[in-house]
C-alpha cells in the first residue's frame, strides 16, 4: 500500500513519514529504505545532509541516493544492486526531485553553474513517479511519498516558479489519486484524506517528544 | 450556495465539474466582471484583484447579486497562507480575498476544501 503525504514546511511531515514507513516495515518484516533526493551543491547542503543522517540514525533505514529519475532505482535493482522491491521505500521528497529535474544545474566553464528550465520535466516526473509506485506495489512493497504544500501563498512569483508550483501540484494530484492513503500534516497533526484511520502509525518510541501527540484525533474522510 | 476553496493548482474546478452538474462556467480570469447567471464562478480571486485596482470591495458585488447566486458554485483560491506580500496591491488583494471568503463561507450551505484533487466538507 502506497501513501502520499503533504503539508506546509516544518510541519512534521518527514517525522510522520519516517514513523509510518518504519511501522509498516516492522509489522511486515520488510527492509526499510530511505530515498535521499537532495543533490548537495555547497557546504550548507552537506551540513543539512549530515543533520538528516544523524536524525535518521537508529531508525533502521538503508539510504538509497536518487536525486533524479526515480525509476532509476528499478534499473539499479535489475542491474544487480541489492534492493528488495518488496521493501518499504520512503521518498522524501517529491519536491526535491521535481526541482532537480526541472532546473538541472550544469557546471559552467570556470566558476558558477548554469541553470536552465527543463519544460518536459513535469510530465516525465509524473510518469516516472506513477511507474515507480506501480512497480513497488506490484512487488508487494510500499512507497511513502512526501511532498510540500506550496499553494497557499498570495504573492506573485516569477514565471518559472509558477511553472514549478503547477508542475508539482500536477504530480501531487496524480499521486494522491494513485496512492491508497493520503495524509495532510498540519503541525504534527495528521489529517486523513484517503484510507483507513486504523492504518496510521503507532505513537511509540523512538518517538522523540519534539512533536505534540495530543492534537486533533485523526478522522476518516467522509 | 456552495463555496469551494483550496490552494493554487489543487484541481478545484475539476473537482466541481466531477461532483456537480455545471453547464455554464464563468472564468473570472477572463471576464471583466463575474456573470451571476453562470452555474459556477471560478478563479474568483482574479475578480478580487480587479476590484483592488479599481478601489472597490469585492464582497459588495456578491452582496448585490446574492439572490441570483443562491444556487451557484463559487470557486476561490486560498491565498492566505504565505508571508505578507511586499507589494501594496497584493497585500490589499490578500486581505480583500479573505474578507470575501469569510462572507461567502457564512452565506454558503456547503463549504468544501480541495486538497490534491480531493474535496472535504468543512461546513
Amino acid at each position: 500500500m502506497n501513501t502520499f503525504i503533504s503539508g506546509g514546511c516544518k510541519n512534521g511531515k518527514s517525522y510522520y513519514a519516517q514513523r509510518l514507513a518504519q511501522d509498516t516495515a516492522e509489522r511486515e518484516s520488510r527492509p526499510l529504505y530511505y530515498i535521499a533526493t537532495m543533490i548537495p551543491r555547497d557546504e550548507e547542503d552537506r551540513a543539512r545532509i549530515r543533520r538528516h543522517l544523524a536524525e535518521r540514525e537508529g531508525w533502521g533505514f538503508e539510504t538509497i541516493e536518487q536525486g533524479t529519475n526515480i525509476t532509476g532505482i528499478l534499473d539499479r535493482q535489475e542491474a544487480g544492486e541489492d534492493i528488495d522491491m518488496g521493501g518499504v521505500f520512503l521518498l522524501d521528497s517529491v519536491t526535491a526531485i521535481m526541482e532537480n529535474e526541472m532546473f538541472p544545474r550544469k557546471p559552467k566553464g570556470g566558476a558558477g553553474e548554469e541553470i536552465r528550465t527543463d519544460l518536459r520535466a513535469p510530465e516525465r516526473v509524473k510518469g516516472e513517479m506513477l511507474h515507480f509506485a506501480g512497480a513497488i506495489r506490484e512487488a508487494g512493497g510500499a512507497v511513502v511519498f512526501v511532498s510540500d504544500g506550496i499553494y497557499g501563498d498570495g504573492g506573485e512569483y516569477s514565471s518559472s516558479t509558477e511553472e514549478y508550483r503547477k508542475a508539482l501540484a500536477g504530480v501531487d494530484i496524480a499521486l494522491a489519486e494513485d496512492c491508497e492513503r493520503v495524509v495532510e500534516i498540519s503541525y504534527g497533526t495528521a489529517e486523513l484524506w484517503k484510507g483507513r484511520a486504523s492504518e496510521q502509525p503507532q505513537n511509540r518510541e523512538p518517538a522523540i517528544s519534539k512533536l505534540r501527540r495530543s492534537g486533533t484525533p485523526e478522522r476518516e474522510n467522509r | 450556495m456552495i463555496l469551494i476553496f483550496g490552494g493554487a493548482y489543487q484541481g478545484k474546478l475539476d473537482y466541481a465539474k466531477a461532483n456537480f452538474r455545471i453547464s455554464r462556467i464563468c472564468d473570472c480570469q477572463r471576464a471583466e466582471e463575474p456573470d451571476p447567471g453562470a452555474d459556477c464562478l471560478c478563479n474568483t480571486e482574479s475578480f478580487v484583484m480587479n476590484c483592488v485596482k479599481k478601489g472597490e470591495e469585492a464582497k459588495d458585488w456578491f452582496v448585490k447579486n446574492a439572490e441570483q447566486l443562491e444556487n451557484k458554485i463559487i470557486i476561490v483560491t486560498d491565498v492566505s497562507q504565505g508571508v505578507v506580500p511586499i507589494d501594496k496591491d497584493v497585500r490589499a488583494f490578500r486581505e480583500m480575498n479573505g474578507r470575501l471568503m469569510v462572507y461567502l463561507a457564512e452565506k454558503a450551505d456547503r463549504v468544501i476544501r480541495v486538497f490534491c484533487g480531493m474535496g472535504k466538507d468543512i461546513k
